[in-house]
């Protein structure tokens, strides 16, 4: 486990970016305490582990430093995995990160989120709402109708372009989707 | 004279290292002589030992001397011309430079690279925005102008409606039927092609008949 270099940051940063707005930075200030547990706020910082990026409480970060590399699994919330081309892949335990600051976002009615679920892009006929001006090949968060986030996707189309699209035309490609717990499940997880 | 020899063995011992003593004690015994002689015997020997050993030491230590005081001069004291010396930027690297990879954990770093890409990131959304912006006003401006020609077209086409219908209201007007007439016959001359099965009127009668007689 270590900390990230200068461009490691800027890579994980900007796949942040894409789908987050300025509040982006509350997530590198300190954080408010939880409940009960302690008056003083906590500090949380990104860990690499293997190739995996981590976003960890840095109290438990320095904890375990006393675990060899080796053993160590993970460790804090998972945000993704830097490819071997040095691109970042986010994952979908990145998603109760980001929803909280996310900049535009796509809510699904009730018989477009199954569909969602399974793994499918969102198409015209099952959108609810949508932020307004969104260009196109955006990064937005999927929710319920109910504000539940269910995923995170690309836009395919811009709102404006959206407007005029037929009901079975996809508008929002989807990136990942709470279904991957399922899916992905031996795979979500493995180092 | 006596006092002479004893001065000697008396230096003696201070000359010559540890094994000096115990030969001047043997020689004391056997007498003052014997004593002086064979100061004498180890005196030589050990003294020029310790003379090589001296100078070899010395002449070492002068050389290393010389060697360490021997300037070394630079291309640049000598006056010589520098060869092929521009350095390629991917290259080049500062001599002090930091090995190894560049960590951020602090606060201010993180903070300055998140601000430069949030920088780039508005930016981008800005400038496709107003792509989509733009392209929209075109697209709108292209389909009013299409619905303007539309509508002048179909205005025109009334007009010239209205303008025949006009004209012939006039003519019947002035009462002159036989113009009519020569329109209608007209008008079923230009559409006997068109959709009527029923040959016309003109046609029957320009039928050939072929007699055998």
């Amino acid at each position: 486990m270590r900390q990230l270099t200068d461009t490691e940051t800027k890579t994980l940063f900007e796949k942040l970016a894409n789908y987050t707005g300025r509040s982006l930075n509350n997530l590198l200030t300190d954080t408010a305490p939880s409940p009960g547990a302690k008056s003083q706020p906590e500090r949380y910082v990104f860990r690499v582990q293997k190739d995996r990026v981590y976003y960890v409480r840095e109290s438990l970060a320095n904890l375990a430093t006393s675990v060899a590399r080796e053993s160590l699994l993970s460790l804090g919330t998972c945000i993704g995995k830097f490819t071997k081309t040095g691109k970042f892949r986010m994952h979908i335990t990145a998603l109760d990160i980001i929803a909280p600051h996310a900049r535009y976002k796509v809510w699904v009615k009730a018989n477009g989120e199954m569909p969602f679920l399974y793994g499918g892009h969102v198409v015209k006929a099952h959108v609810g709402r949508w932020s307004e001006d969104c260009p196109e090949h955006q990064g937005v968060i999927v929710l319920s109708m109910n504000d539940t986030p269910l995923g995170f996707g690309v836009t395919a189309r811009s709102t404006a372009e959206g407007r005029r699209l037929d009901p079975t035309g996809i508008v929002v490609f989807r990136q990942a989707d709470c279904g991957e717990y399922l899916r992905e499940e031996d795979t979500l997880f493995t180092t | 004279m006596a006092p002479a020899p004893t001065t000697k063995s008396n230096k003696a011992p201070m000359r010559t290292g540890k094994s000096g003593p115990s030969k001047s004690i043997g020689g004391s015994k056997a007498g003052p002589k014997a004593s002086s002689a064979g100061v004498k015997k180890s005196k030589k020997p050990q003294g020029r030992v310790s003379g090589e050993q001296v100078k070899s030491k010395s002449a070492d230590s002068r050389k290393d001397a010389n060697k360490k005081k021997q300037k070394v001069y630079t291309a640049k004291e000598l006056g010589i011309p520098e060869l092929n010396g521009i350095r390629p930027e991917g290259v080049s690297k500062p001599p002090n430079m930091k090995k190894g990879k560049n960590f951020v954990d602090d606060n201010e770093g993180m903070n300055a690279i998140m601000a430069m890409v949030m920088a780039e990131k508005e930016g981008n959304i800005e400038s496709k925005m107003q792509k989509a912006r733009h392209l929209e006003q075109l697209r709108e401006a292209k389909k009013a102008e299409a619905e303007k020609r539309a509508q002048s077209k179909k205005a025109t086409f009334e007009d010239r409606k209205k303008g025949i219908k006009e004209s012939e209201r006039k003519k019947r007007s002035d009462g002159d039927s036989s113009a009519v007439e020569s329109r209608k016959s007209m008008k079923n001359g230009y559409f006997a092609g068109f959709g009527d099965d029923a040959p016309p009127k003109d046609a029957k009668k320009s039928k050939k008949r072929v007699s055998f007689g």
